[in-house]
Formats: structure tokens, C-alpha cells, sequence
């Protein structure tokens, strides 16, 4: 289970970070481009203080990052984090997962076979 | 190993384009590797839930190849093929996957089965020649799943922020 267990402690976090709902709402508004904090504090209607903690998770999880712009810090998505959750979402590990839970029932069913024979 | 490697910053070379993984199953290791030996077992788990196998052609040899249909549960069929390019019975299975022979995109999984107690750990460690063509198949694995999962739109919507977020 070596396998699964460190990837759950790595992932965690990025799959916390997305179960609050106002930071999946950050990530839905960055899909359209860089922000500054005080354009998403008015587009959410959320407080700077609430948004900015946000954003700081997100950061942490490497699902956004950011660059100063001047006087301002600019927010953006980050390809890196979001990788790991689309790939547990959609593609390969779930068909192999899958795959592997009916291969365990035909396992248990041919042994069964097997021992009564 | 991408299971270590991903807990690092400093990945190995082959962290971005590795896919590993792991499984314990409770059953002898001959057991679970027989599952992987013939057609007749094959058929009865290959694919997610719900998925069905039509067999054009099967020899479990190395350089041998199993050719095969794979059809989804919406009526899609996907063509598979597999090549065996190593066997070590009850410990290890190394194949190349594409969707037909001469497959230019094919890439190559290694299965090992380890006893685990009473168990057997399977470790599928799958490694794409390119960082693309990994996420092509997680792409069209994904197009796979999606037509009867429910996660099926998030992944279409991930996959979408995935590749803005890349674009930037």
C-alpha cells in the first residue's frame, strides 16, 4: 500500500483545499485570467482579510500563484496542483482502480473455486 | 519512483511522465498473476465497471500480443492492444499498451506482484516516453470513464483548467 499512501499524504492537501467552497469559487474566476486580490474580494463579495487567507491555501497546495505587479500582487491558476486532481478525477488512475476492484472479485471468486475443488 | 518523488519538490527524471499504481489483493500471488495470464480470466475484470472485451487475437508470450476490443457501457468500442515484452511468472508482467500494433503513442507498464503476508501487492508502474503523451492518455482514459461517471464532468472541467492554467 506503499504506493497509495504517500501519494494521499501528498495530495491531501490540494483535495482539502477545494473542498471549501468559496476557494473552488477563487479557482472558477482565475480560469479566466490573473486577478489581483481586491478584484476577487469584489467579484466574490468576500472581505480582503477572507479572500487573501484563501488564497494563501491555495498557494501553499500549489493550485494558484502569484507575482507582483507593481504596487499589486497578481493571482493566477497553477497547472501543477490542478494536475493532481484531474488525473485522480478522470483519467488512468480510475480505470486501473477500477479495473484492479473487479480483478480483486474474480481473485476471490477463483479461489474460492480453487479450494473447493 | 513518482511515489517518492512526488513528495519532494526535486522530482526524478521520469516523475512527470510516470504513472504508478498499487493494489493489495487477498489471494495467493499465483492466483492473482493467473488473472493476467489467460483470455478466459482477462475478460471477466479488464476495464472500469460496467465494461465488456471482444477478443481478436490472444497468446500470453513475450512478443506475443493480445488484440482486442474494448466496449463501454454507452455502446463505445475502443481498439487495444497489448504486447508482452517480458514475463517472469508469479512476479512480474511488462507490456506495451497502445490501440493497435505499431501503435507510435504504445507505452510500456510494468506489473509486479509481491507477497504481501497471506496477500498479494500488485504495482503497476506505467511510464510514457513523453510528459504528452501521458497526459493524452490520462486525457483519453479519461474520455473513457467519462461517458458513465459521474466524475465525468469535473474531470471535463479539471482537464479544462488544467490546460488554461498550462497556457499561462
Amino acid at each position: 500500500m506503499f504506493g497509495i499512501m504517500a501519494r494521499a499524504a501528498t495530495t491531501s492537501d490540494v483535495f482539502n483545499a477545494i473542498a471549501e467552497p468559496r476557494r473552488r469559487e477563487i479557482l472558477a474566476l482565475l480560469r479566466t485570467g490573473e486577478r489581483p486580490v481586491t478584484e476577487i474580494t469584489e467579484k466574490l463579495g468576500i472581505s480582503q482579510p477572507g479572500a487573501s487567507k484563501h488564497l494563501r491555501v491555495l498557494r501553499e497546495v500549489g493550485l494558484v500563484r502569484d507575482r507582483k505587479a507593481g504596487r499589486q500582487r497578481l493571482y493566477d491558476l497553477d497547472a501543477g496542483g490542478l494536475q493532481l486532481v484531474h488525473e485522480w478525477t478522470g483519467g488512468f488512475e480510475q480505470f486501473w482502480n477500477e479495473s484492479f476492484d473487479r480483478l480483486d472479485a474474480y481473485v476471490q471468486d477463483l479461489k474460492k473455486e480453487r479450494q473447493e475443488e | 519512483m513518482s511515489t517518492t518523488g512526488r513528495e519532494s519538490q526535486a522530482q526524478p527524471a521520469t516523475g512527470d511522465r510516470e504513472i504508478v499504481i498499487s493494489r493489495v489483493i487477498d489471494a495467493p500471488r499465483e492466483l492473482v498473476f493467473e488473472a493476467f495470464t489467460d483470455v478466459r480470466h482477462l475478460s471477466q475484470w479488464w476495464g472500469p465497471e460496467g465494461f465488456t472485451t471482444t477478443t481478436r487475437s490472444f497468446e500470453f508470450r513475450v512478443g506475443s500480443e493480445w488484440d482486442f476490443v474494448m466496449h463501454g457501457p454507452d455502446g463505445t468500442d475502443y481498439s487495444e492492444w497489448i504486447s508482452w515484452t517480458e514475463i517472469v511468472p508469479s512476479e512480474r508482467i511488462a507490456m506495451l499498451h497502445g490501440e493497435y500494433r505499431g501503435d507510435p503513442n504504445a507505452f510500456e507498464s510494468v506489473l509486479t506482484f509481491e507477497p504481501d503476508g497471506e496477500a498479494t501487492r500488485i504495482e503497476m508502474l506505467t511510464v510514457f516516453p513523453t510528459k504528452e503523451l501521458r497526459d493524452e492518455a490520462i486525457e483519453r482514459h479519461g474520455a473513457i470513464e467519462g461517458g458513465q461517471q459521474t466524475l465525468g464532468n469535473l474531470a471535463a472541467y479539471l482537464a479544462e483548467m488544467v490546460r488554461k492554467g498550462a497556457e499561462s
